[in-house]
């Protein structure tokens, strides 16, 4: 009976009396309010980033400077942690006398987890920037501007915050969504946050798109994540239509906007070293551990790939895996050796560059030869989109408590990957790539 | 023994006038059965026990989220003799929207207008009286920050348990239409005793027509419930 009411009633009666109330009050203010309050700067500011038509493009505006910024500043501390790599590298091949654990050594720790670490000081510099984002408070307003937009599209005003930390990290992002009262809404959060680009997807547009995408790589990155949040937008808009269980509009929220602040250093700092370690205790543990099974696997069988004066990892166990699976991802150009980076990076995204390592594949010119403009966006597309990493898919498990709600994430993620990675491909073919 | 409740919006200062009044020992616990916190206080005013429970800092009082629920469920089923509802004086507008609902609720509302000082200085001139008229409940400006007001909150909470009973309703009439509608679900359910013994009807019919979960379950078992799903289409 309770359901027919509502089905009859809707939500606008909700909506209609909220206003109503309001125009009471407005009808009891000027009876009991003198004076106006004067604009303070907080105001002021709030007028222009609040601004119906200026606060998307400035929100825009900022988040490329973020970016711009992280990579900018990063760069020369990167290369100087791969020259050491580099050279450490050289060292451990030409001290170590035991031919396997040499390989082990410099291919397998040095070579894999080293370009793997490269990527300490953007992830940091990226953190450090959301951080004073954050502090000075700016964050709050933008998920005030983006909310417009989001509400339109039928994500709840409160997915806002945890997808923008999504951006940090796809798990913090998803147990936030703790806070958005309806469960569809919830639901809904959680199945399209993995869309967006985690930092642990960095090291791979990165690695890819310096490769080869030349002067574009910056761009190429930014993409990257206005993709995630183009896609993410989408599927909401798709499984509000197609699933019945979120069928309806989200429900309204109330934001409360801090005062504007000089962001401290230390508070920065703080925030910063709080979601950058998770970084570094990952590439100490499970980063470190796949990279030893992912050396183990390429380096044998040990005759096989080392009969020549070259190693041949093609003949090894990674080979055959690459070789069996390579001929889906065959309409994709994507070659064996970026199948297996993709199949092991099903871990950690950033494994997929930790693969690479192993491979052989750690440089510029190598990877050139790998992959071409296109393919190098399609492979970076395809890594935004497939299969959170395993931490995610727990955490997802947990958070919706569903098997099915799981599984399908995986399962929409992986076909949508393939989707897009196929259009890029081949609209790359059609301008002559 | 004078049972009195607090809310307010968020950053109103509740706590900072809880612990005001309460000398700040306060007995602390959970809402049963919820994860949220519940802070229970005693002070004396005139050899009058009063005892002060904080309701959770809300905007609005609809079922969509926890915090609201408690809040709602203790003002309408513990129906404490006295609802001071901290008002941040600086931001009248947001404000008064939890307060119409605490009327509609026909709580007993007794105004506490804190951050009196920070409206000042920001150039607003408040007109107290008119605004107790308006509303028809007593409002007492309130400097919580340096214990502004408390003596006069405790004196006023006080005299409005003891003139309970006369209080003044004050409707809040939204438009013609709805108001003649809410007229009509009012009418039904003032059938059912079981109801209007509980849950004031006018609130309960607004409630209706916002399709809020908690009192549609509510009057799911009441017998009235088919009339009220057979005049909705005429709207």
């Amino acid at each position: 009976m309770s359901e027919k009411i509502k089905e009859l009633l809707g939500e606008e009666a909700e909506v209609l009396l909220a206003e109503k109330r309001y125009e009471v009050i407005s009808r009891i203010l000027p009876k009991v309010l003198k004076g106006k309050k004067p604009l303070t700067r907080s105001d002021l500011l709030d007028k222009a980033f609040l601004n119906k038509y200026l606060g998307i493009p400035v929100f825009l505006a900022l988040w490329w400077a973020l970016f711009r910024f992280t990579f900018d500043v990063s760069a020369p501390l990167s290369d100087l942690i791969d020259m050491v790599f580099g050279r450490l590298g050289e060292i451990a091949s030409m001290s170590i006398q035991n031919e396997q654990l040499a390989s082990f050594v410099a291919d397998g720790l040095i070579g894999g987890l080293g370009s793997v670490l490269v990527f300490i000081p953007p992830i940091f510099f990226l953190f450090f920037g959301l951080a004073i984002l954050e502090d000075s408070g700016y964050l709050a307003r933008a998920a005030f501007v983006v909310d417009r937009v989001m509400y339109k599209l039928g994500l709840h005003g409160k997915s806002f915050i945890p997808m923008l930390l999504g951006f940090g990290c796809n798990i913090p992002g998803i147990m936030a969504t703790r806070t958005i009262d309806k469960e569809e809404d919830r639901i809904l959060t959680i199945l399209v946050n993995p869309l967006m680009s985690c930092s642990a997807r960095l090291p791979v547009y990165v690695f890819i798109g310096g490769a080869v995408l030349g002067g574009y790589a910056a761009a190429g990155v930014y993409s990257m994540y206005i993709l995630g949040i183009v896609l993410a937008v989408l599927m909401a808009l798709l499984f509000r239509r197609i699933i019945p269980y979120f069928k309806g509009k989200p429900s309204a929220f109330i934001l409360e906007l801090p005062m504007y602040a000089m962001p401290t250093l230390r508070s920065t700092l703080a925030h910063m070293w709080e979601r950058g370690v998770l970084f570094l205790k990952k590439a100490g543990t499970i980063i470190l551990l796949a990279t030893v099974v992912i050396w183990a696997l390429s380096a044998y069988p040990w005759g096989a790939v080392h009969s020549g004066d070259e190693p041949l990892i093609e003949a090894s166990y990674v080979g055959f895996l690459g070789h069996a699976i390579e001929p889906i991802f065959r309409p994709l150009g994507f070659d064996w050796r970026a199948t297996v980076a993709l199949f092991f990076g099903f871990v950690a995204k950033e494994i997929v560059v930790d693969t690479f390592g192993v491979l052989g594949l750690g440089g510029a010119e190598e990877l050139q030869q790998v992959f071409n403009p296109v393919t190098g966006l399609a492979f970076m597309a395809f890594t935004l989109i497939y299969i959170p990493c395993l931490a995610t898919i727990g955490v997802i498990y947990r958070e919706t408590n569903s098997w099915k709600w799981t599984v399908f994430t995986v399962v929409y993620g992986v076909v949508l990957a393939y989707f897009v990675a196929f259009l890029i491909v081949g609209i790359g073919g059609m301008l002559g790539y | 023994m004078i049972k009195v409740a607090l809310i307010g919006n968020p950053n109103v200062g509740k706590s900072l006038i809880f612990n005001n009044l309460t000398g700040g020992k306060a007995h602390v616990g959970n809402w049963p059965g919820k994860t949220v916190e519940k802070k229970v206080g005693k002070c004396v005013y005139k050899g009058v026990e009063i005892e002060i429970v904080d309701l959770p800092g809300t905007y609005s009082l609809t079922a969509n989220s926890i915090d609201e629920l408690i809040a709602r469920d203790y003002i309408v089923k513990e129906k404490p003799d006295v609802v001071v509802d901290i008002v941040d004086a600086s931001n009248l507008e947001r404000n008064l929207y939890l307060t119409l609902q605490l009327l509609e609720l026909e709580a007993n509302v007794v105004i506490a207008l804190n951050k009196f000082d920070v409206a000042e200085d920001l150039g607003y001139e408040i007109n107290v009286s008119e605004l107790s008229k308006l509303l028809g409940v007593p409002v007492v400006p309130t400097v919580a920050t340096t214990q502004g007001g408390m003596e006069k909150l405790k004196e006023t909470v006080a005299r409005a348990a003891k003139e309970k009973s006369r209080r003044r309703i004050i409707e809040i009439s939204y438009g013609k239409k709805i108001d003649e509608l809410i007229a009509k679900i009012e009418r039904i359910l003032q059938k059912d005793e079981n109801l209007t013994k509980i849950y004031p009807a006018r609130w309960l019919a607004i409630k209706v027509l916002e399709a809020d979960d908690e009192v549609l379950k509510i009057i799911e078992k009441s017998p009235c419930v088919q009339e009220i799903v057979n005049l909705l289409p005429e709207m």
